[in-house]
């Protein structure tokens, strides 16, 4: 078949091969009298693919230092609820074709994918409550050292900085990934004379205290692993094939392509907050010629590359702020172990830029934590709330 | 303020507070570390007390006095110095704060609520637990609380009722323990340590009551992990979590919260509702991701009663909900209750819906041995009952009438209700109708497939038992109605009358094949094949014909013939005696001997 003759041609369908079925252009002619689409259904279905595209154009373009910043999650989740909203719209505004096989199992396949991403929502939600113990500890630093504003004016002493570098070790542990926490809990005993000798059941008490803190911040059972719940999002997640293309009047494109959106933004999360088990070797496998494609692979390259970067390869989450808050902390709990008293004013200079820039992380912070665990609580109820529509249409 | 008049005294004062502090520094001394002041002694913690007040007081004056420059360089490098010994003394503050709480904190004494011989949760038959829950809620609790109470009451000064009468609030820890920690509390804040002091309490606190949800039963279950349980597995989860739940709010938060606002009762509220949310949020949404999971999960018909059990408990502890978690920043914790709340709700719903489109499309096709109930008849009516049970509820959830036939008017595969008789009836009401009607209507399509005399039986049967299900219980027969009873009872009548015609048409066709059969005999036994072999080979030509056609006959009718008069008159022939009829074929037998045999006889 000459391909001349489907250029330029007025007909949707010719679009629609060109721009996302993965069939060829003799395939393309083979489905010149479409099974009852109606040319409302291919605009549809056309403007969803550009819209979902958009989006995450959109977020692609973003400089290196804005990926994976609190905002930049924030608009992430954004488009992931437009995105839904817009599926739940063609798939009400085909509710016929939607009850018919293979659509409906198509449907409950990505209901089922969508209640799994439930547990994620939960695991950001308790991300999220960690990050907030950290910022409270950096309250801490910041009280002691004259970052809040309270006390700015006093000079700084030797009491001060003692209480600081406390908090900043206490942070840095909770910072830690659970593996290494053990070893920088004996450290700090020591430097600050916890108590080691009395009475075994305040010790054990306490070891199990400060363990506990930990395990306690995680409302699942130790045995539950985000990436395996990544993995279970993403299993048999297969481009829709020409014969259900055609079966499902174009409608399994939609969904294959709302499932991928999950995919990635469930995967995004858990690299970005705090989580258990946070393994990000989902296997991503998206035909490019989708045009929503090319931009979350490339999120996903960027994002992958991030966390192989030395210092971050051992963060607990990839989120920019986080990454700030570590290397703050670390500055300046170095300059406060290396500080002599009295303090020259040089010294004192520089403590008070390194706290300052700790208190932008920290305000910065404080902004947005509350309105994305609202999101994140959202992306949740949105779900529930289609799948049992879903249910009920069925 | 003024300066103190004797600078000297005071300074000894400052100077002796400071060397207590200073000696009591676990990062210097060994002994330091190896004791703990509130645990050593009296007389210690006040000296302790004492110094860091007299720090306190020394940090306050030293602010005032810098006139010059030099005064006040001099004044910096003493601030400086105070600073220090206060940073020393919160620090070690912080680590005998830890230590109180630490000692004090176990899980809940909770031994007397679930006593398995306690008469409230004793209950042999599954019906009758979920009976005791949901009809005698307030009851049982007030007796789990007295069992409490009784434990408790001895060092309680403190049980101060809050709004709903269902809230006791225990004493978690001792009386000296609680004033300790709160001089403790009172001068680290004012020393503005505040934030050390919630972390330390908020994280110790938690784990406390992460000892008592371990101590009662509660799991941490992802919604995945509770999507792959068996639903009886579910349902003894379903169970126990209702327990654990009154226990959580009544008793733990109501008591924690108590605690807070004893501990930092000399700083304000804000804090002290900062530190309980601090202790609890993380244990209740734990908790309360449980109820959620359960009201999200796939809906099928045999959970309608557990997910209504778990809608009025919550719905019971609702009030105490609010009460407990009050403050702006719990606002989280409320509104999740109440989205589980609308969501369980909601469950309710489509499960009955779902039960009533399942009616409607049970498939099964095996014949049922005549005079039996067909199982789905039972089932339903079962289930009816249930929902009968759980009338208080389900009035107030359903809202909103069947999706019936008025809709699908035309279509065959579903039956008409029409409601202009049913006038005043509550949606529940028209649900249960609709439910025996959409019963009737699938055994009349199952009945299609029997003949005869059994597709009226079938049906009788099965109308019989549903009329006498609902005669049975007053809740049933009233919210059916009197009137939909009469129809229900009228077709049982029609049924009845149809089913006389069809066994008479039956009885006849017994007689004219005992007549014909009789008459064959008559002729064929006089018959003569000579040939032996001919002879055989034709006999078993017509037995294979005759005999399983016969068999499966009397297999079909032989009850229906049986359960009316004289049977004997109508089934003269077993398959036995078939099988010797056919012997006397081709026999050439005389006239004379002509008799039937009857092996039967």
């Amino acid at each position: 078949m000459p391909s001349t003759d489907y250029q330029g041609s007025s007909s949707p369908l010719t679009n629609l091969g060109r721009s996302f079925l993965p069939l060829r252009r003799d395939q393309v002619h083979s489905m010149e009298s479409p099974i009852g689409g109606s040319p409302s259904n291919e605009a549809e279905l056309e403007s969803f693919q550009r819209q979902v595209a958009d989006r995450f154009h959109d977020l692609a373009s973003v400089p290196s230092d804005e990926l994976l910043s609190l905002p930049w999650v924030r608009k992430l989740i954004d488009a992931f609820l437009c995105c839904q909203e817009e599926f739940r719209v063609i798939l009400f505004n085909n509710r016929t074709p939607v009850k018919k096989p293979p659509m409906d199992r198509l449907i409950a396949d990505y209901n089922e994918r969508a209640v799994k991403a439930l547990d994620v929502c939960n695991a950001i939600r308790d991300g999220i409550e960690q990050i907030r113990q950290w910022q409270k500890l950096i309250e801490i630093v910041l009280c002691a050292l004259g970052g809040d504003n309270n006390s700015y004016q006093r000079s700084l002493g030797e009491g001060q900085f003692r209480r600081a570098r406390k908090a900043l070790v206490d942070l840095a542990i909770a910072m830690l990934d659970e593996k290494d926490s053990g070893q920088a809990l004996a450290h700090r005993n020591r430097s600050f004379g916890r108590h080691n000798n009395s009475s075994s059941h305040s010790k054990d008490h306490h070891h199990r205290s400060l363990g506990h803190f930990r395990s306690l911040s995680w409302s699942v059972s130790r045995s539950w692993s985000a990436a395996r719940q990544l993995q279970a999002i993403g299993n048999n997640l297969a481009v829709p094939r020409g014969n259900e293309v055609l079966a499902t009047n174009g409608l399994a494109m939609p969904v294959y392509t709302m499932g991928s959106v999950l995919l990635f933004v469930m995967w995004a999360l858990v690299a970005a907050i705090p989580c258990q088990d946070r393994g990000l070797q989902v296997h991503f496998n998206f035909p490019r010629q989708f045009p929503w494609a090319a931009p979350i692979i490339s999120l996903h390259e960027r994002i992958l590359e991030e966390s192989k970067k030395r210092d971050r390869k051992n963060a607990c989450g990839l989120l920019r702020e986080i990454y700030q808050m570590e290397k703050c902390s670390r500055l300046l709990g170095e300059l406060a172990d290396s500080v002599q008293f009295p303090l020259n004013e040089e010294k004192e200079k520089e403590v008070k830029q390194r706290v300052n820039e700790l208190k932008q992380v920290s305000d910065a912070m404080k902004e947005d934590l509350e309105p994305l665990e609202k999101q994140v609580r959202e992306v949740f109820h949105r779900i529930v709330r289609n799948r049992t529509e879903g249910l009920d249409s069925l | 303020m003024e300066l103190p008049e004797n600078p000297d005294k005071d300074n000894n004062g400052y100077e002796s507070a400071e060397k207590i502090i200073l000696r009591w520094d676990s990062t210097v001394s060994e002994e330091a570390r190896e004791k703990m002041i509130f645990e050593t002694d009296r007389h210690e913690a006040d000296l302790y007390l004492q110094a860091v007040d007299e720090i306190q007081r020394s940090l306050s004056n030293a602010s005032i006095s810098n006139n010059t420059n030099a005064a006040a360089a001099a004044a910096a490098d003493d601030q400086s110095k105070v600073n220090s010994t206060i940073q020393i003394a919160m620090a070690r503050l912080e680590d005998e704060f830890r230590n109180i709480l630490m000692t004090h904190s176990s899980a809940l004494e909770t031994d007397s609520l679930f006593d398995p011989s306690s008469s409230s949760f004793s209950t042999p038959s599954h019906h009758e637990l979920e009976e005791d829950e949901t009809v005698s809620n307030e009851d049982s609790s007030q007796n789990d609380l007295l069992h409490l109470e009784l434990k408790h009451c001895a060092s309680s000064d403190s049980s101060t009722y809050r709004s709903t009468s269902s809230i006791r609030e225990v004493d978690l820890m001792p009386v000296e323990a609680v004033c300790d920690l709160q001089a403790i509390a009172t001068r680290m804040i004012s020393s503005g340590y505040l934030r050390e002091c919630t972390q330390v309490y908020g994280s110790v606190r938690k784990s406390a009551i992460g000892l008592s949800f371990r101590k009662l039963g509660i799991e941490k279950l992802s919604i995945g992990d509770i999507q792959r349980l068996e639903w009886e597995a579910l349902e003894s989860k379903i169970r126990r979590w209702i327990r654990a739940t009154k226990v959580c709010v009544r008793i733990l938060f109501a008591s924690e919260k108590k605690l807070c606002e004893q501990i930092f009762e000399c700083v304000g509220t804000d804090i002290d509702d900062a530190c309980f949310m601090e202790t609890v949020k993380g244990p209740a949404i734990q908790l309360f991701n449980f109820a959620e999971a359960i009201s999200i999960s796939r809906r099928s018909p045999e959970k309608l009663f557990k997910i209504l059990d778990l809608h009025d408990a919550l719905m019971d502890l609702l009030p105490d909900i609010e009460a407990v978690f009050d403050s702006k920043s719990s606002d989280s914790i409320r509104v999740q209750a109440a989205e589980i709340l609308s969501r369980l709700a909601e469950a309710a719903r489509g499960i009955l819906s779902e039960f009533e489109s399942a009616i409607l499309r049970e498939p099964s096709r095996v014949p049922v041995p005549g005079g039996t109930i067909h199982p789905l008849t039972r089932y339903v009516m079962n289930y009816i009952s249930l929902i009968s049970d759980y009338k208080q509820t389900l009035i107030e959830l359903i809202m909103s009438k069947p999706s019936t036939g008025s809709r699908y008017s035309g279509d065959q595969s579903t039956p008409d209700m029409e409601f202009a008789e049913l006038e005043g009836k509550t949606p529940l009401a028209l649900h249960l109708i609709w439910i025996i009607v959409v019963l009737q209507f699938n055994l009349e399509g199952k009945s299609k497939h029997y003949r005869d005399a059994s597709l009226a039986h079938l049906f009788i049967m099965n109308v019989h038992y549903i009329v006498q299900k609902v005669k049975g219980s007053p809740e049933l027969r009233e919210m059916i109605g009197d009137d939909y009873l009469r129809k229900l009872t009228g077709k049982f009548r029609q049924a009845a009358t149809s089913y006389q015609r069809a066994l008479g048409a039956l009885r006849e066709r017994f007689k004219t094949f005992n007549a014909m059969l009789e008459e064959v005999h008559r002729t064929q036994a006089t018959w003569l094949i000579p040939d032996t072999q001919l002879r055989e080979e034709l006999r078993i030509s017509i037995s294979e014909k005759l005999i399983p056609a016969y068999r499966s006959f009397l297999g079909r009718f032989r009850s229906h013939i049986e359960s009316g008069k004289h049977p004997e008159n109508y089934i003269k022939y077993s398959v036995e005696d078939l099988e010797t009829v056919v012997l006397d074929f081709f026999e050439g037998y005389p006239p004379s001997h002509q008799h039937l045999r009857r092996r039967s006889q």
